[in-house]
């Protein structure tokens, strides 16, 4: 049979190519080696689960489109991650135009299950690479994959190729460059009873939803298959002669009793197993257990495992408190300095306090947490590039399926701890649509770096000598994240009995082997993630203490009135009495107010005005530290304001509070209705006030 | 090798019931037909090797170089037949 060939695509257009693969078959790593800086993410690439964009060239020097698809193991979707996969290359979104040539990726130590997804691609007739990643890890695990053998049985280019190393990107180049590229000629036995099925539904579906003939056949393969299928927003649906085609034969096999599904799903292994018997030689067996292996029986270890877990947290932890010191130190001295070098140098006025108690004094304020921030995002890019983040989710499968989650929810918990949105994005890949519900409703509740500034001050205001040991800091601090965890489980578990009531949870997850870090990858992450942190201090945090500024600020009190008296009865002021009756009972007045509504933009941002708010007060000269400033701030009637109950009240009701306009956004999009994000700020800022409330009054009965 | 023929059949058990460090084979899948698709998809089909690393309520699997943590709720669906191990 002469190989067809594709047509080359015109010399206009930039070609688009999709990868593709399995998850953990290091497509993402490829990604980066051919798109190298050229790449468009979304705000936040979380695990890879946005859709990624990047521009390569060719050997000719023309510019190529890749598109990073999300990574699964079969076109039969069952999470709406996969379900992009799947309307992208069936060609069903109107967002994405169906890409010219197909990228697969397929991991050579595994290869019979990932040339199953393979297999159903080529059924697409698209141009297809094949890529056959980690053969250095297939050698040495004893399998001769023969890449040559492999491009003569399917007909199409099979490049071996050792993403992480670099090697076999320029073979994939060239073959990316090629003007025609021939399709594939695997051929599998489709069993004869469903024959007729498929050639029916895939007559109906070239004529009533235009699809062209050989991703009908595929399409109506995969609908055969594919019990439930999970649509998203932004695909088109499918006509409905198809679909009462579709259901008319379900219903007579369903009379019948065959499992069509099963056999084509086998029929499609037979298909596979044969090609492997060809390409892989198993060669001697290698004897005792990998170094993958060993760590795993320490790291799944029932009892070593937590072990392993609670010394890994508390690294985290700790490294945050005393490995940051020194760098927050320092631009803390650089930030009053340059607000000292500003009032020396400009002549008194509304100008000058703009710049140094608004600009310098709120953006400062936040800036000083980027290092701690950083650390955060270094752990938690460590945990997933080694691998170790799957064993984590597989330990507390055993925890999490107490509550009805499953350990899968625990990766987008965990990435909640850096920041949730990231970590709602990642729950795209948790199949069941109420376990994934109940992971974005909580996942808010785990303590973010956001509140981290507000942790820190706070615990700076408890503490403010220095003798204080660190391990106090840290134990409080820890104490907060326990805090906000158990709430999360709790509210998990409480959501799963009541409002989303669902089976209990399955897990199937694969654990990818141990890999060294890729500290390149974990270094672009953290510079991406210091860049957004910036950007965000420099833009809505400057934005919004200009604002916040210019509210305390007018409108102007009586000549001779204290500074004291201009906030209270300036804007602010005025939002802050508004709110301070609700708040008064939990033991915080107007001025926390006016910090709780501006928290709305991002919690740190409460640092910052507490930072306009009371250095407003602090009168010329210097800039005092802010902790001073706060332990000095009075009720109207002499009582102290900040309290060390204060404190730990306050830093509790930002462990529970719903304070974020950004993760609202994220999960209104993700949910797609505006009924989730409401009912998250109504049971967590209830939460709360519930909370407070009682800690306060209890506290105050107890002669705190 | 350790596989001796045997004359009588093998056991047969769900995969929460075969022994840790046992390897056994897939002999069928029993669970819902969405289920089971979706084990296959990950390599449990008929005829794959199993074996099995750690079990508790979540089990760890070695199935073809790829290791798999599965809950015994998708576990018990699965018939295998031991092989090798155990008892």
């Amino acid at each position: 049979m002469p190989a067809d060939t594709a047509k080359p695509a015109a010399p206009s257009r930039t070609p688009v190519y999709a990868l593709v693969g399995n998850p953990n078959c290091g497509k993402s790593t490829l990604f980066n080696a051919l798109t190298g800086l050229k790449q468009k993410i979304g705000n936040y690439p979380g695990v890879t689960v946005e859709k990624k964009i990047g521009t390569a060239y060719s050997q000719h020097g023309h510019p190529l489109t890749i598109i990073d698809l999300p990574g699964a193991y079969s076109l039969a979707a069952r999470s709406p991650d996969e379900a992009v996969l799947r309307d992208v290359l069936l060609g069903r979104r109107a967002d994405t135009p169906i890409p010219d040539r197909i990228v697969c990726i397929a991991d050579a130590t595994n290869l019979e299950r990932n040339l199953y997804l393979v297999h159903q691609i080529l059924d697409l007739g698209r141009p297809v690479i094949l890529v056959l990643n980690m053969m250095d890890v297939a050698e040495r695990a004893g399998l001769v994959v023969r890449a040559a053998r492999m491009e003569k049985e399917l007909g199409i280019p099979v490049i071996a190729c050792e993403a992480i190393n670099g090697k076999g990107l320029v073979e994939l180049k060239l073959a990316m460059s090629r003007h025609d590229l021939p399709l594939s000629r695997h051929s599998w036995a489709i069993p004869a009873p469903i024959a007729p099925a498929v050639s029916e539904i895939a007559a109906s579906l070239s004529e009533n939803d235009r699809r062209p003939p050989l991703i009908a056949r595929a399409e109506a393969l995969l609908l055969l298959t594919d019990q439930d299928s999970v649509r998203v927003a932004g695909s088109r649906p499918l006509s409905e002669r198809t679909v009462e085609i579709l259901r008319s034969w379900e219903k007579r096999w369903a009379a019948q009793g065959t499992d069509w599904a099963g056999a084509l799903v086998n029929s499609r292994y037979d298909a596979i197993t044969e090609l492997c018997t060809h390409v892989i030689e198993r060669g001697g067996m290698k004897t005792g257990a990998s170094v993958s292996d060993r760590i795993d029986a320490v790291v799944t270890h029932p009892v070593w495992g937590w072990v392993v877990l609670g010394a890994i947290m508390s690294a985290l932890f700790l490294s945050i408190f005393t490995l940051a010191q020194f760098p927050m130190d320092w631009i803390s001295e650089h930030m009053a300095s340059l607000a000292d070098a500003v009032k020396h140098a400009m002549p008194a006025g509304d100008l000058r306090d703009l710049i140094t108690d608004g600009a310098i004094g709120g953006v400062g304020g936040v800036v000083i947490f980027l290092p701690q921030i950083l650390i955060l995002f270094f752990f938690i890019g460590l945990l997933e590039s080694t691998g170790y983040m799957a064993r984590a989710a597989f330990i507390m499968d055993r925890l999490m399926s107490r509550v009805g989650l499953n350990g899968k929810s625990f990766i987008p918990m965990l990435s909640s701890y850096a920041c949730a949105i990231p970590g709602i994005m990642a729950t795209r890949t948790i199949e069941d649509t109420k376990d994934r519900l109940v992971t974005i409703l909580v996942a808010p509740l785990m303590s973010c770096s956001a509140r981290l500034p507000v942790y820190l001050l706070m615990i700076a205001a408890l503490f403010p000598v220095a003798t204080v040991p660190v391990a106090a800091k840290v134990g409080i601090m820890i104490s907060m994240y326990a805090l906000g965890t158990l709430g999360a489980f709790g509210f998990a578990w409480l959501f799963k009995r009541t409002l989303l009531k669902g089976e209990p949870p399955l897990m199937i997850m694969e654990l990818p082997p141990y890999r060294l870090p890729k500290i390149r990858d974990v270094a672009l992450h953290m510079v991406e993630r210091a860049w957004l942190f910036l950007k965000r201090a420099g833009t809505i945090i400057l934005g919004i203490s200009i604002l916040l500024w210019a509210l305390t600020a007018y409108p102007k009190a009586p000549v001779g009135a204290t500074d004291a008296q201009q906030i209270a009865q300036s804007y602010a002021g005025m939002a802050g009495h508004a709110l301070e009756p609700v708040i008064k009972p939990l033991g915080f007045d107007w001025q926390i107010g006016i910090g709780l509504i501006t928290s709305f933009a991002a919690r740190e941002v409460f640092v910052s005005s507490m930072g306009v708010i009371f250095n407003a007060q602090s009168g010329e000269g210097n800039t005092a530290p802010l902790r001073d400033a706060l332990l000095a701030a009075k009720w109207p009637d002499g009582r102290l304001l900040f309290t060390p109950l204060v404190c730990i009240t306050l830093m509790v009701f930002y462990v529970f509070a719903m304070q974020c306009m950004s993760t609202i956004a994220v999960v209104r999009r993700e949910t797609n209705s505006w009924r989730w994000p409401l009912f998250q700020i109504a049971y967590m800022t209830g939460t709360a006030w519930f909370v407070c409330l009682l800690i306060h009054q209890i506290g105050r009965a107890l002669g705190y | 090798m350790m596989t001796a023929e045997f004359r009588q059949p093998r056991p047969r058990m769900p995969l929460t019931e075969l022994p840790v460090g046992a390897t056994g084979r897939v002999c069928a899948l029993d669970g819902e037909a969405a289920l089971c698709q979706r084990l296959r998809e990950m390599g449990f089909c008929e005829s794959a090797v199993i074996e099995k690393v750690s079990g508790e309520r979540t089990l760890l699997c070695q199935l073809c170089g790829t290791r798999i943590a599965l809950s015994d709720r998708a576990a018990q669906h699965i018939v295998v037949e031991l092989i090798r191990g155990g008892v």
